[in-house]
């Protein structure tokens, strides 16, 4: 049995296409800058849906991918800064796996640009606005997602 | 005049045959003869008197250190899984390899999957291993009877004919352009040491790939993976791929569906190509086993691209260091990283 | 039965003309470089006027993908709230017009016959079967990994069929077998075969290769499951990687398993092909694999074909197309493995 996540909304079919950006965000900066951009009040895209992970050296392959199969048209990966690790190294070894993976992705087909990654401190609320301002308007300029997403045919 | 398979087959059995009567191993790992043309068959020899079965000829494509981990097992006396380890070291294990295999059983040491310790390893040189598909394709419709093999050419017979072709333009695509041919563990050499070879850019078919369109590198993708069969033949023959559970069988979450959807299919190679990243020997075992002839090396080869560019490393050539992506440097390349500086710059 | 002479333009106008409002699907020619849409790896979709020709001996993939397809969807459901039919489980729509396969072997139109015993009351196996209607070359050359009669059925054997294409002295003779095959041809005409022409394909049939029975009882009289700890398997668990290339290519593996797949809040109920040689075959919720070994798996699988299977439906689960002794990675050979067991003392 399998659980996917609904990645479509139910209802506003017809409301204009925005984006859906899945961020992966370590819990120690990443995703306490998030919270710092939310409370000085500094605007971002309300497109990105955040998946709190416990560093982004967790972020595995499989989710990056899970993601993109359950229709998720850009995928953005945060961590702490080099030398920044909650845990000392779990971002070095992040960073030496993500550049295979978008390199891969990019080389069966995907969009440049669909899957980001990032590192964002606890204290760069701004910074992290500025960063998924980017990264969505990247992902809107490619467009829906078309590539790698699973559907389900009715008929048999 | 025997010919070069002939004296490394011979030498083979000689030295399993020593090594096992010597009482220095418990078992060899090789290949005896197979039923059809073109096949062989791996093979553990556990006694002396059964070493004649062993042969050696360019059809040796499984990579033997697969089976290695678990001979290694099947030597030791049997014990529960709370019994504490026997006393005294453990019996030996030999194994036939090439310059790829035995990179492979130094990434099985670095994992720490083999006791090198334990491993005799019986290096033979590589000479290119032919690619059954593309004899087969070469003569198309044909049904090939014998396949027999000369130093530099392969006679291939069927009912009505008989042609002499050269070995080299039948060897598989990843022996081509390996630059290692000579195994970098060798306990017992077999035949003669070969040099290294050069090959100014043995990356040359990811390069067509990557020069094609975005557009067109999906249009590949789908199109190469799309007569897959979902059999696991490439996972199971790969050395590397050891995990008790594999991704595949995963179910909460489940990561990849079980059925022949192309985006399914799809992600089981991805996934399975990079969880070889830094780690693959382009050994190629994977597209000589696939049934359907798919050529999913294409993917462990642009991993393998992107180690070397980007971490200046060759899976299982520098014994004593880590693998790639079990370690780190601080000056690592991260260009790929959106910074905010960037978003600035480009105006948002 | 009827009878009749073919030409290669009538077979391939016959079939182009099926072709116009039904399925027709035949053996892809050589290594497919890429599967079509809407139709399983290893065959393809007839359409325009290309000649039909059949390489020798049998098809990559077998014909069960289109009776037994990877995967079939049982059920169909929505797990949308705003959907009144929210969590209620649907028959499929299935396709109820006919498919046509054209070039399949004798050997793959009697795996369907074996198939059925066990799935006799499977209905989804039932419905693809009838409105399946199967029109097979018979083999004049065996190829060297063929044993078809060594299993029970004959290279020029028409069970199963519903209109069997033989070459006989160069002569194309059409044998319509079933009320199926007759209604394909209807509205044809077609010049029946002279007397000649059955006696020669009576006398070719008589005289291809037979079963070699003293092999076949040989093996059946055996208790196999005195040899299941015989040193034979564990030779072979051995050189065994455990990949399903075997049981996925043979047209007589028939193992399953069932899923729920959901995506976006659609889901479907499928079986999928399933294979005896993967670890998650047999394991249980407990944890507990019966068969958690190498070797015991691949004991299973032949121990199935010609023992079990045998035991419950009659004959063996194998047809002798040969496709696992091809496609084996490590060059396991039921031949050898039937050889060895027969062998033992």
């Amino acid at each position: 049995m399998t659980s996917e996540t609904n990645m479509t909304s139910e209802t506003n079919e017809t409301a204009p296409w925005e984006p859906k950006i899945i961020a992966f965000l370590c819990t120690w900066c990443s995703y306490a800058g998030a919270d710092l951009a939310g409370v000085s009040r500094f605007q971002y895209p309300p497109n990105i849906r955040i998946v709190k992970v416990p560093c982004s050296g967790r972020v595995s392959e499989n989710m990056i991918l899970s993601a993109l199969k359950s229709g998720a048209d850009g995928i953005l990966v945060s961590g702490c800064h080099p030398g920044d690790c909650h845990f000392i190294s779990g971002n070095m070894f992040a960073r030496r796996r993500f550049p295979l993976l978008s390199n891969l992705l990019e080389f069966v087909g995907i969009e440049p640009g669909r899957v980001s990654f990032s590192w964002v401190s606890a204290s760069e609320g701004e910074q992290f606005a500025e960063i998924v301002k980017t990264v969505t308007e990247r992902v809107k300029a490619l467009g829906p997602a078309t590539r790698l997403i699973k559907k389900i045919d009715q008929a048999a | 005049m025997p010919t070069i398979n002939e004296k490394l087959t011979e030498e083979i059995r000689t030295q399993a045959k020593a090594l096992l009567a010597n009482g220095t191993v418990a078992a060899v790992i090789g290949y005896s003869r197979g039923s059809l043309p073109m096949t062989v068959k791996p093979t553990v020899v556990r006694t002396a008197e059964d070493c004649g079965k062993l042969v050696w000829n360019s059809f040796c494509v499984l990579n033997l250190a697969n089976y290695l981990p678990e001979v290694l097992k099947s030597v030791e006396p049997p014990r529960g899984p709370r019994d504490p380890k026997p006393e005294g070291p453990l019996a030996k294990v030999a194994v036939l390899a090439t310059g790829c295999w035995s990179r492979n059983i130094v990434v099985q040491t670095q994992e720490h999957q083999v006791d090198p310790e334990r491993v005799v390893v019986m290096g033979v040189a590589s000479r290119g291993m032919v690619s059954r598909r593309k004899v087969e394709e070469q003569f198309a419709g044909r049904e090939i009877l014998t396949v027999e093999e000369l130093d530099h050419d392969l006679v291939v017979k069927g009912a009505d004919f008989e042609e002499k072709i050269n070995r080299w333009s039948l060897v598989r695509d990843n022996c081509q352009t390996c630059t290692h041919p000579d195994p970098v563990l060798v306990d017992v050499r077999i035949g003669e040491p070969a040099s290294e070879r050069k090959n100014p850019n043995p990356f040359q078919q990811v390069d067509e790939i990557e020069g094609k369109s975005s557009e067109e590198r999906w249009a590949w993708f789908t199109s190469e993976f799309s007569t897959c069969i979902r059999c696991y033949a490439c996972r199971n023959a790969c050395p590397l791929c050891y995990c008790p559970t594999c991704f595949v069988d995963d179910a909460k979450p489940q990561w990849v569906g079980k059925s022949l959807d192309a985006v399914d299919t799809g992600l089981f190679h991805l996934l399975r190509a990079y969880h070889c990243a830094g780690r693959c020997t382009d050994c190629g075992a994977c597209e000589s086993v696939c049934p359907m002839g798919i050529n999913m090396r294409m993917l462990t080869k642009k991993l393998n691209k992107d180690v070397l560019n980007l971490y200046g490393v060759e899976a299982g050539m520098q014994p004593g260091s880590p693998l790639p992506l079990t370690t780190y440097a601080t000056n690592d390349p991260q260009k790929f990283i959106v910074t905010e500086a960037k978003a600035v710059k480009e105006g948002v | 039965m009827k009878v009749f002479r073919l030409s290669q333009t009538e077979l391939d106008s016959m079939v182009q003309g099926w072709s116009q409002n039904r399925r027709v699907y035949r053996p892809a020619a050589g290594r497919q470089q890429s599967a079509q849409a809407d139709c399983a790896p290893g065959w393809e979709r007839v359409a325009g006027s290309s000649p039909l020709t059949v390489a020798t001996g049998p098809s990559k993939t077998s014909v069960k993908t289109f009776l037994f397809p990877q995967p079939e969807t049982m059920q169909t459901y929505t797990l949308k709230s705003s959907d009144p039919d929210k969590g209620l489980l649907k028959e499929p729509e299935k396709t109820t017009g006919k498919q046509i396969i054209v070039g399949l072997r004798p050997c793959d139109a009697r795996s369907v016959k074996l198939n059925n015993l066990p799935f006799r009351e499977d209905p989804f196996y039932q419905a693809s079967l009838a409105r399946t209607v199967m029109v097979g070359f018979t083999c004049n050359t065996m190829c060297a990994t063929c044993f078809c009669d060594q299993m029970g059925g004959s290279p020029m054997g028409t069970e199963g069929l519903d209109i069997a294409i033989s070459q006989v002295d160069g002569t194309m003779i059409a044998e319509v077998l079933t009320p199926a095959g007759e209604e394909l041809i209807a509205d044809l005409s077609l010049t029946p075969a002279e007397d000649s022409d059955i006696n020669a394909l009576a006398e070719r049939r008589k005289d291809c290769p037979q079963a070699d029975s003293a092999k076949l009882d040989a093996l059946k009289s055996r208790d196999l499951n005195k040899l299941y700890g015989a040193p034979v398997w564990q030779a072979l668990g051995e050189s065994c990687i455990n990949c399903g290339a075997c049981t996925f290519n043979c047209p007589t593996c028939y193992c399953f398993d069932v899923q729920d797949e959901v995506v976006r809040g659609q889901g479907r109920r499928i079986r999928y092909w399933d294979s005896c040689m993967f670890p998650l075959y047999s394991l249980h919720t407990t944890g507990h694999n019966p068969r958690g070994q190498k070797m015991q798996r691949t004991r299973n699988r032949f121990m199935h074909k010609l023992k079990y299977f045998p035991d419950r439906y009659g004959p063996f689960s194998c047809v002798g197309c040969g496709r696992c002794v091809q496609d084996c990675p490590v060059n396991i050979d039921i031949r050898e493995v039937i050889h060895d067991l027969l062998a033992v003392e």
